[in-house]
This record gives structure tokens, C-alpha cells and sequence, in this order.
């Protein structure tokens, strides 16, 4: 396995990319609304960015750790960059500058890093599987519709699915550049800034570094001596973390007594040390293995020191604080999830689910070839294996199994039982990345045969006329499914699923996170008597404030929090919410509805008035 | 050894396949707009329900979830669509019309049939509009109803009774029978849900320890059916903690205290329970419906109480 630098082509295309995506989210996003999660970020954001204001104007107070955490207290279960970047955003383009609306400037940086996922699967694709690969996964990622969705919003999933990538690209440029092994180690500190998915990242990739390692040293003693020395380094250190942790009486002796100076510390030292240690005298011996370790001193050393520095909610108790996130991710509440005819309300969740999901959201051409791509990739190793058929297939390269343990990883990981299942399929989109890339080379694989067989009969054809050919094909139905769904990212359900209303009949979770509540908003502010009392169900505090704060809710409507209170209703359609619609019957003394929102025939929202008021 | 015609043909089958799998899609697409029944196809239903349904009719939707039609049928018609709805037996109602769709990808008739058709019988032939088809059935499974505890809900008396038959009265305020305490503890008739049906029935929450709240219903006739159904509302039902207790439903004689029905709802358990006797032939009676549970904590109940004749059956 060997990086290759992109070349001077790729590198516009790759730009073309990014820029094509960008400017696509931000001219859609006004249609798209504020999900539960993000109003809380926008909130966050603000408030981080007013710190960075007292940080200009009045430096030593704002470093206090009270004024910290006045202002970084709120939504501290999640790290910050995003948030952070969202805040200065908002600051500059809308409070500032004035450029653009609220919203709009709060997102812009989720778009440029959303952005980067088709740039980098370019970059990657073509690399390891020609252009006609990387282009195709380059459209595929962004032409999945849950996938375009989240990539208009100011949450993290789909810019932790970037850096993901932008990990793992670094770490594969690593084995030709020892640059981009400390840009590895930089791209690590910014995935653990966005989002916890991160911190799997490094038991992904240390075994190919090890496997590299170890190959390269092969022939070389002297660098193999090194090698045990590097593993010998971040082994004693995980042994005696682990001896601290016992000697100290567990978890909760090892947090309280980690202090700045404290051995705790100091082995966290000696592990840099150590690793710049082995790795200066690898150098001396044998490039290839430096290049393949400098990643996992990289990660091991800058991930912490950077995550520490992004979040200024840790400089003054990084410990107690950085263990409570931990913790809080780690025994995550479970949400009621409708999943082919039941609600799943706790574990043990079905083991197929994520395969499932995937299976009946990404459209169906963009679907199968991920499959194929996969199962080839599969089928390779496995026939790889056996003496019979060994000679039947060309093993995989080791990059190709690091994109084939990439495309699986998160999918395991959110397959497991335990884990909570909400969220529909964000999670695990740093696998869809990766099986973007699989798909590619499917697409790539079956083009150039087609090309080869056709160019027997006309020599003079273009191969580009028949991959284009091929591509419209097979991304139309992705292209129509997206444009037939949007803004209504959740509800989006593939041609697998027979749609909206196929899901709604295989018991599917019809939406989730309010923001389709878009769809109704026109219909009440025309309708509402001045001052109404709005119920918009699901739709968080802040959603609401944002929603009038855009322009897109009427500024003298009220929100209350029950049918009740109400004048208007706008219920979301959720199979274990069903008790607040029959509660709107209720308060209503109606079971008809003013009016919905419908995708082809389910009910998402559905708007009641009370009768006196209409 | 693979031979090279083999190497060379299989990425241009997979692709031929990936193209093919496209094709379908893209027809799936195309095709899907023709099956979705527009405005006018809804309010000419409903014209033609408007004309032609009788007092105590029920429109059933098939698929369940295709709530749509709500928006446009009359007001004055019962519409049934929740998951499970299919084997509602709807024994309210001496007919109901299937408001189906059947052409919505995934739709399955068949498998509705199976659980519609039993006990019900076709009225002549279903009607199209657009892709929208109306078909009215008569409903072998209506049970005439003599008596609905909930219709008389505000002539009931309705008080707490301790174990010692000590009683802590609830009076009626316009609405709902208050009781003193918690907010919660009243009896009303509402509109509920039970593992997602929803239900017009007695809001009767237990109001825990060894009390009793008991709603005493007058004109109960003899001969017929004396039948209980309720359950625990919306989520409350599912959870199993420990600490939470079994609710206890029941109808007893009010006369002679004998106990007619006893229905008891574990924690955990969802949907609604349901129990029936046979009273003999006789003078009306009263009846004593009650709710108990050592820990009123998420014991939400919503109960109904129906004296029925049996099921009417399909006639033919």
C-alpha cells in the first residue's frame, strides 16, 4: 500500500467538487428546517461566539473558568468545533456583516465541510480506482438524499463522516509523505473536535499501520528493531495506565487524582517522548516504516492535546469535565423508534437494523453497487485465501482493505444490540463514505469492460460518452428520489422500500427531529388569527424562535406546549406520539384536520385548528 | 484457472445488473405519481359517502396509516386507520366502507382481506376513483349496543372508596367528575390512546394505594352482554420498573356487591384488555366500575364498559 499525491487535474476537479457542493447546500438550505438538535447548536453558538467577544474585549475575565463556563456550559455534551464554527460564522456573515440570514450563516460551515466529502472521495477514488470511480462515488454520497439532508445542517454527523475521511486519506497519503502523518494526527484532533464517533478511528487504523510496518521492516532488521521499540513504547505506557488505574481503586481514583502533574501526566509525556524517540531513530533505517508509524504517534499525541485546546469548557478541569462527556455518550438515553412494525423503546435492538435501514434509504442504484463493490472486495479476500482459488482473483491491496474496514466499521459498531438506534442513519455515515468509494470502482470496473467490448465493434468511441451514459442511468433515479423528497431528508425512504408510503407499510419511522414541520408553516401564517397559540408538536423551543427569527413564522404567534392551550396544532406523525394527536381530538372536539403535510400519501404533519378560531 | 472470458464477463454482467436495478428504479419513479389519487379524487368519495351513509356507518382505510382522506370526508363519519386497525372487528358499527389504496407500492390486499373479511360480507361492488376504491361491507361482527357507560358518564356517581368502604365523593363539574388530590384522579369521557388505537373511553387513573376509584352506573340491562375493555394509555403502559404495580379493573354488582368482572394489567403490558359476562335476564341494574393500583405512578387507565347483544353475523 502506498499514498499517491493527487495530480494537478484531480486536484480542480477535487475543487470543482467541493465548490459544487457547497454552493448546492446553500442555495437549498432555506427550504430545509431547524431539526430538535440543531436550534440547541445554534444556541450554543451564539453563546460560544459572545465569548469570543469578551475574549477580545476584556481577555483575562473571559478565561476564567466561571466566565468559560457560563458561556461554554450549554450543550457540553458535545465538543465544540462545529458549534464554535457555526457561532464565528453567525458572527461574521450575519451580526456583522450582515451578508445572509440567521440560519444561513450558522450552516455555512457544515456545508464547507460536508462539502469536502465528495472532494476527498474523488481525491481517494481516483487514486486507488481510476476517476471514473472516484467521480462516481464523488455524486453517489451527495445524491443520497438522508445523506444531502444532513449535509444542510448545523449538527455533526455529516462533518465527522468528512473528517473521517480526511483521517483516513491523510493516513494513507502518510506512506508516501511523513507530512501528512502529522496531518493525520492534526485531522484526528479535529474528527474527536466534531464528534465521539472519532475516537474509533484509531484501532482502525493502527493494525494497517502495523501491518505496513511490519512488512516493510521485513528485510530490514534494524528497522524492526525499532518497530518493537515503538510498540514496546505505547505498550508500557497502556500497561502502566492500566496499573494506575488499579492502583488507584478504578475509574473514579484514576480521574480524581489526574492532575497536571501528576503520573498520569507524566505518562502521557514519556509517551510522546517515546514515540518521537523511536520514530527519530526509525528514521535513520528505514523510511517506509517511519511514514507508516508517524500517523499513530500523530493521532495518539496531537488527537488529546488538540481536543483539549479546541474546547475552552476544559482548560480548567479537562479531566472530571472530558470524563463526564465520556460517560454521557456511553450510557445514552434510548428513544422510542419505529422499525418494521414495532417500536423499539430499548436493546436488545434487532442485529439487521443498520443493514436494513441502509438497504431501504439509499436509492436503489446507488445501493447496489455498493453491494457489489463490497461483496467483490469480500469475495476477493475470502477466494484469496483458499490455495483452489487463489489464482482466480488479485488479492486486495492493503488500501483497498483499509477502505473495505472503513465502509464496515461504523455499521458495527451502530449494529450492535446495545448500542441506541435513533437517529435514523446518520451514524453510521462514515461507512456510507467509504461504500461510495466501493461503489465507484463497481461502476468504475463495469464501464471500462463495457468501453473494451464496445471499442471492438467501434473503435473510435469515447469512453467518456459511454461513462456518462452510465452514470446518467444510474444516477437519474437518485437524482428524481432527491428532488421528490426534499427538504423532507427523514421521510426519505428508497425505491426498495417502495418509497414513503412502502415504508409506512413495512412499519418504518415515518420522521424524525420536527424539521418537516416546514411543509405546514406557509398554511399558518396565512390562517392564524393574530396572536394564535401555536402547538407545533416535536418542534423544540428554540426551533420555534429560529423559525420566526427567519422569517418563516409569523412574529405575533405564541408557541404553547400542549393541544390544550392551543389555537392551532401541528402534530408529527410519530408511532409513539400518537396519544397528542387523539389529545387534539380532545381539546379540539374535532378529528379533522385543517390540512398536512402528506409525501406521497403518509402523514408527516398534520394541522389542526380549534374551531372557534378558524 | 478462471478462464479470461469469464474475467471479462462477469464486471459487465454486474454492470448490466447495476443497470438493470436502475432502470426498475427509475421506472419506479415514474410510475408512482399515477397511484397517488389527487384532491379530486378524494372529494368525490366523499360526495358519494355524503350521500349515500347512514347513522352509525365507519370508514376503514386501507392501507391503515392513509390518514389523508380525513381532510375531506364528512365530519359526521367515524374514520378507522391505526396500526392493527384491519382486525378491528368495528363492533360499533352494522356497516363499514373500505376506503382503500390498493396500488400504493407495498400495499397488500390480500393480507388486509384476511384480516377484514371474516364475518363481513360485500354490498354491492366497489366503486374507482382515480386510484382510490370505496367498497361497503356489512360488518357480521356488530354487537347492538344496549348500554355505553361512557354516553352516561355525567349522570354517574363517581368517589373514592377505601378499603373500608369509607367514600370521598367526586363531583361532577360540567365535564369531569373531580376528585379530591391529584389533579389527574377524575372521570371523564376522552379521547385516548391505547397501543395506538385511539379510544373515546372512561378516563379512570388508579389513585393508588388500597383506594378505589369507582364510577356507580344506573340502567345496566339484563340479558346481554356486560363487557370491559381498557388498558393503559399512550406510554405509560410499557415500562416494567420494578417499582411500578399491576392495575386493577373491574365491574362489580352494586346491589349485591358479587364481583361481575376482574381485569388486572401488569406492568409492561400493552393494549387493551378485555373481559365479558353473560348477565341474566332481569331488571336493569347498577353496576360499580373501578379502578385500583398500590402505586398510581404511570397506572393511566381508560376503560369502557358495554352492555351488547351478540354479533350480529353476516345474513346470506
Amino acid at each position: 500500500m502506498m499514498g499517491r499525491p493527487a495530480t494537478r487535474d484531480e486536484k480542480y476537479v477535487a475543487w470543482a467538487l467541493w465548490a459544487l457542493a457547497f454552493v448546492a447546500l446553500w442555495l437549498t438550505e432555506s427550504a430545509v428546517g431547524y431539526t430538535r438538535d440543531e436550534s440547541v447548536y445554534f444556541a450554543a453558538a451564539e453563546g460560544y461566539a459572545s465569548w469570543f467577544r469578551q475574549l477580545f474585549h476584556s481577555p483575562a475575565k473571559a478565561l476564567t473558568d466561571a466566565a468559560i463556563v457560563r458561556a461554554w456550559d450549554y450543550n457540553h455534551e458535545h465538543p465544540a468545533l462545529m458549534k464554535t464554527l457555526f457561532g464565528l460564522s453567525h458572527l461574521l456573515f450575519h451580526d456583522t456583516l450582515g451578508w445572509m440570514r440567521s440560519a444561513t450563516a450558522f450552516r455555512l460551515p457544515a456545508f464547507a465541510l460536508a462539502a469536502m466529502v465528495p472532494a476527498l472521495s474523488f481525491l481517494f477514488g481516483s487514486a486507488l480506482y481510476g476517476r471514473t470511480a472516484g467521480l462516481f462515488a464523488a455524486f453517489a454520497f451527495m445524491l443520497v438524499p438522508r445523506q444531502y439532508f444532513n449535509a444542510e445542517l448545523a449538527c455533526f454527523d455529516l462533518p465527522v463522516a468528512a473528517l473521517w475521511l480526511l483521517v483516513v486519506y491523510c493516513f494513507w497519503r502518510a506512506l508516501e509523505d511523513t507530512r501528512w502523518g502529522v496531518a493525520c494526527g492534526v485531522a484526528f484532533g479535529l474528527a474527536l473536535a466534531t464528534k465521539h464517533n472519532a475516537l474509533f478511528l484509531p484501532f482502525v487504523l493502527t493494525p494497517f499501520a502495523l501491518w505496513r510496518a511490519w512488512t516493510a521492516s521485513e528485510s530490514a532488521p534494524e528497522a524492526r528493531g525499532w518497530l518493537l521499540r515503538f510498540v514496546g513504547v505505547f505498550s508500557a505506557v497502556a500497561v502502566f495506565y492500566g496499573l494506575l488505574v488499579l492502583s488507584l481503586g478504578g475509574g473514579e481514583g484514576f480521574q480524581q487524582k489526574f492532575l497536571l502533574l501528576s503520573p498520569h501526566t507524566l505518562l502521557f509525556v514519556s509517551l510522546a517522548a517515546g514515540g518521537a524517540w523511536t520514530l527519530k531513530g526509525m528514521e535513520k533505517v528505514s523510511a517506509p516504516v517511519t511514514r507508516a508509524l508517524v500517523p499513530v504517534a500523530a493521532m495518539a499525541v496531537l488527537g488529546p492535546v488538540i481536543f483539549y485546546l479546541h474546547w475552552p469548557y476544559l482548560w480548567h478541569q479537562p479531566v472530571d469535565r472530558t470524563a463526564w462527556y465520556l460517560a454521557f455518550h456511553a450510557k445514552h438515553n434510548h428513544y422510542a423508534w419505529f422499525y418494521l412494525g414495532t417500536l423499539l423503546r430499548e436493546p436488545p435492538f434487532p442485529l439487521s437494523y443498520v443493514v436494513v435501514k441502509t438497504a431501504l434509504t439509499v436509492p436503489t442504484s446507488l445501493f447496489a453497487p455498493m453491494v457489489t463493490g463490497f461483496v467483490a472486495l469480500a469475495a476477493r479476500v475470502v477466494l484469496g485465501q483458499l490455495e483452489r482459488t487463489r489464482a482466480w482473483v488479485r488479492p486486495p491491496t492493503m488500501a483497498e482493505a483499509l477502505v473495505g474496514v472503513n465502509a464496515v466499521t461504523s455499521i458495527l459498531i451502530i449494529s450492535h444490540p446495545q448500542v441506541p438506534h435513533f437517529g435514523g442513519v446518520k451514524h453510521w455515515f462514515p461507512s456510507m463514505v467509504f461504500l461510495g468509494l466501493l461503489a465507484g470502482q463497481a461502476v468504475s470496473r463495469g464501464c471500462a469492460a463495457l468501453v473494451e467490448r464496445l471499442k471492438e465493434r467501434w473503435p473510435s468511441l469515447p469512453g467518456v460518452a459511454v461513462v456518462t451514459g452510465v452514470f446518467a442511468l444510474l444516477l437519474a433515479p437518485a437524482l428524481v428520489y432527491s428532488a421528490r423528497v426534499f427538504p423532507y431528508g427523514t421521510a426519505a425512504y428508497s425505491e426498495l422500500a417502495g418509497g414513503a408510503a412502502g415504508a409506512a407499510t413495512l412499519g418504518m419511522q415515518r420522521q424524525f427531529w420536527s424539521s418537516h414541520v416546514t411543509g405546514v408553516l406557509p398554511w399558518i401564517n396565512e390562517h392564524a388569527k393574530p396572536g394564535a397559540r401555536l402547538f407545533l408538536h416535536e418542534v423544540h423551543g428554540g426551533s420555534f424562535r429560529d423559525y420566526q427569527r427567519n422569517g418563516m413564522l409569523r412574529p405575533d404567534l405564541r408557541a404553547v406546549g400542549s393541544p390544550f392551550d392551543a389555537d392551532i396544532v401541528a402534530y408529527q406523525y410519530h408511532q409513539e406520539f400518537r396519544e397528542y394527536e387523539f389529545q387534539t381530538w380532545q381539546a379540539f372536539g374535532t378529528r379533522t384536520p385543517a390540512t398536512g403535510l402528506y409525501l406521497d400519501e403518509t402523514p408527516q404533519v398534520v394541522v389542526y385548528v380549534r374551531p372557534e378560531s378558524r | 484457472m478462471r478462464s479470461p472470458s469469464t474475467a471479462r464477463a462477469l464486471p459487465l454482467l454486474e454492470l448490466g445488473g447495476l443497470l438493470l436495478v436502475a432502470l426498475l428504479a427509475l421506472l419506479f419513479h415514474l410510475r408512482l405519481p399515477g397511484k397517488l389519487p389527487s384532491e379530486a379524487s378524494y372529494r368525490a368519495v366523499a360526495e358519494r359517502l355524503q350521500a349515500e351513509a347512514r347513522p352509525g356507518d365507519a370508514v376503514l382505510l386501507f392501507p391503515w396509516w392513509a390518514e389523508r382522506a380525513r381532510l375531506f370526508l364528512p365530519p359526521s363519519l367515524p374514520v378507522y386507520g391505526y396500526l392493527g386497525s384491519d382486525r378491528d372487528d368495528l363492533s360499533a358499527h352494522p356497516r363499514v366502507w373500505v376506503l382503500g389504496q390498493p396500488e400504493l407500492p407495498r400495499s397488500d390486499e390480500d393480507a388486509f382481506l384476511a384480516s377484514f373479511l371474516p364475518e363481513r360480507r360485500a354490498v354491492g361492488t366497489a366503486t374507482h376513483e382515480g386510484p382510490l376504491s370505496l367498497a361497503l361491507y356489512e360488518n357480521g361482527r356488530h354487537r347492538p349496543r344496549r348500554f355505553d357507560a361512557a354516553d352516561l358518564v355525567s349522570r354517574a356517581r363517581v368517589y373514592l372508596e377505601s378499603d373500608d368502604g369509607a367514600r370521598q365523593p367526586c363531583p361532577f363539574d360540567g365535564t369531569a367528575h373531580r376528585c379530591p388530590g391529584p389533579g389527574n384522579v377524575y372521570v371523564a369521557r376522552e379521547w385516548h390512546e391505547i397501543l395506538y388505537e385511539p379510544r373515546r373511553c372512561l378516563w379512570m387513573p388508579a389513585p393508588g394505594g388500597a383506594r378505589r376509584l369507582v364510577a356507580e352506573f344506573d340502567g345496566v340491562p339484563g340479558d346481554v352482554g356486560l363487557r370491559l375493555e381498557g388498558g393503559i394509555i399512550f406510554e405509560y403502559a410499557f415500562p416494567r420498573d420494578a417499582q411500578l404495580t399491576p392495575a386493577v379493573l373491574g365491574v362489580d354488582d352494586a346491589a349485591s356487591g358479587a364481583r361481575l368482572m376482574e381485569v388486572a394489567i401488569a406492568p409492561g403490558q400493552e393494549g387493551v384488555k378485555k373481559s365479558e359476562v353473560h348477565l341474566p335476564p332481569g331488571e336493569a341494574r347498577t353496576v360499580k366500575v373501578w379502578v385500583r393500583s398500590q402505586n398510581p405512578d404511570r397506572r393511566a387507565v381508560c376503560l369502557d364498559v358495554l352492555a351488547v347483544e351478540p354479533a350480529v353475523g353476516v345474513k346470506g
